[in-house]
C-alpha cells in the first residue's frame, strides 16, 4: 500500500486509465484519495499517446459510436490536472537514455488482433523514455505498469549516474502496489 | 449566540455574526488561547480549511467523472490502443 499523501506522483499512460477503469473499491478509493491531495501528474507524451489513441479509434467509426469516443476524447482532456511539457531539461535527459538504451528491452507486442513492428515498438520504448525523463526532472515517483520498460531505464540510470547530474535515482511505484 | 470577527487570508475583512455549536466553540476558544492568537484567527483558519477541502473534493469528483467517461465503454483492445500499448492495429 502506497500512501497518497505520499505524493504528487507522475501517472504513466496506462496507470492513468487503469486507475480509471478500476473496479476493485479499495484501488477506487486509492485514487479518490489522490485526487483530494494532488493534480494527476502525467506527461505531455501521455496526452500524445492518449488522444492520438482516440485519434485511430475515431477514423475507423462513424454515426453514434464516433459520436461517443468524441466525448470520451473531451472527457479526458476536461479532466486533466498538472502536464508536465517536454523541455529542454527532460529532452536532455531522454537523450542520455536513448544513447544508453537505442533499443527496446523487449520485443514487440502481439496482443489480441494487435501487432505492433519493430519501428512502433522503437517509438513506444522512445515515448516511455520521455515519460521516465520527465519522472526525473519532476522529481516525482512514476507510477507505471510496465516493469518491463521502466525498470530497464532505472537501472541505466544507477549504472551510469555521472550522466544524469543532480538527478535520480528514478522511483518506480508499479501500479498493483498501490492500493493492496 | 456569539459575535466575533470572520478573517479571511485575504486582506479584506468583514465583520459578522455567526450562531455556532457551543462545543465547537468551546473548542476553538481552547485553541485560540494555547496558541495565544484571537478566536477569529482560529474561525478564518478553520473555514479556510473546510472550504479547500470541499472544492478539493468537488474537484476530485469532477476529474473521477471526467475520467471514468473517458475510458469507459472500451473494449481492452481499444484500451491497448488508447494507452499507446500497440501503436497500431494490423491483422495476425
Amino acid at each position: 500500500m502506497v500512501d497518497p499523501a505520499f505524493g504528487p506522483f507522475l501517472f504513466d499512460t496506462s496507470a492513468e486509465s487503469w486507475l480509471a477503469r478500476s473496479q476493485d473499491p479499495a484501488v477506487r478509493r486509492w485514487f479518490e484519495k489522490y485526487l483530494k491531495l494532488h493534480a494527476l501528474n502525467i506527461s505531455a507524451i501521455t496526452v500524445l499517446e492518449r488522444t492520438r489513441g482516440y485519434a485511430l479509434l475515431l477514423a475507423r467509426v462513424a454515426g453514434d459510436r464516433r459520436a461517443q469516443i468524441a466525448l470520451a476524447r473531451q472527457a479526458y482532456l476536461d479532466g486533466l490536472g498538472t502536464v508536465w511539457p517536454v523541455d529542454i531539461a527532460v529532452a536532455l535527459v531522454a537523450a542520455e537514455l536513448m544513447a544508453l538504451l537505442p533499443h527496446a528491452p523487449t520485443p514487440p507486442k502481439r496482443v489480441h488482433s494487435m501487432a505492433e513492428s519493430r519501428q512502433e515498438r522503437l517509438v513506444r520504448w522512445r515515448f516511455d523514455i520521455f515519460i521516465a525523463a520527465t519522472a526525473l526532472v519532476a522529481a516525482l515517483p512514476l507510477i507505471h505498469n510496465n516493469p518491463e520498460d521502466f525498470e530497464a531505464i532505472r537501472t541505466a540510470i544507477e549504472i551510469a549516474p555521472e550522466r544524469f547530474p543532480d538527478l535520480g535515482p528514478l522511483h518506480l511505484i508499479r501500479t498493483l502496489r498501490l492500493a493492496g | 449566540m456569539n459575535s466575533l470577527h470572520a478573517a479571511t487570508p485575504a486582506t479584506t475583512k468583514r465583520r459578522t455574526t455567526l450562531t455556532l455549536p457551543s462545543d465547537s466553540l468551546a473548542a476553538a476558544e481552547r485553541i485560540a488561547r494555547a496558541r495565544k492568537v484571537n478566536l477569529s484567527t482560529v474561525i478564518a483558519e478553520v473555514i479556510e480549511e473546510g472550504l479547500r477541502s470541499r472544492r478539493a473534493t468537488e474537484r476530485s469528483g469532477q476529474v473521477l467523472k471526467s475520467y471514468r467517461q473517458a475510458f469507459s465503454r472500451f473494449t481492452d483492445a481499444e484500451m491497448l490502443l488508447l494507452d499507446g500499448v500497440v501503436m497500431d492495429e494490423r491483422a495476425d
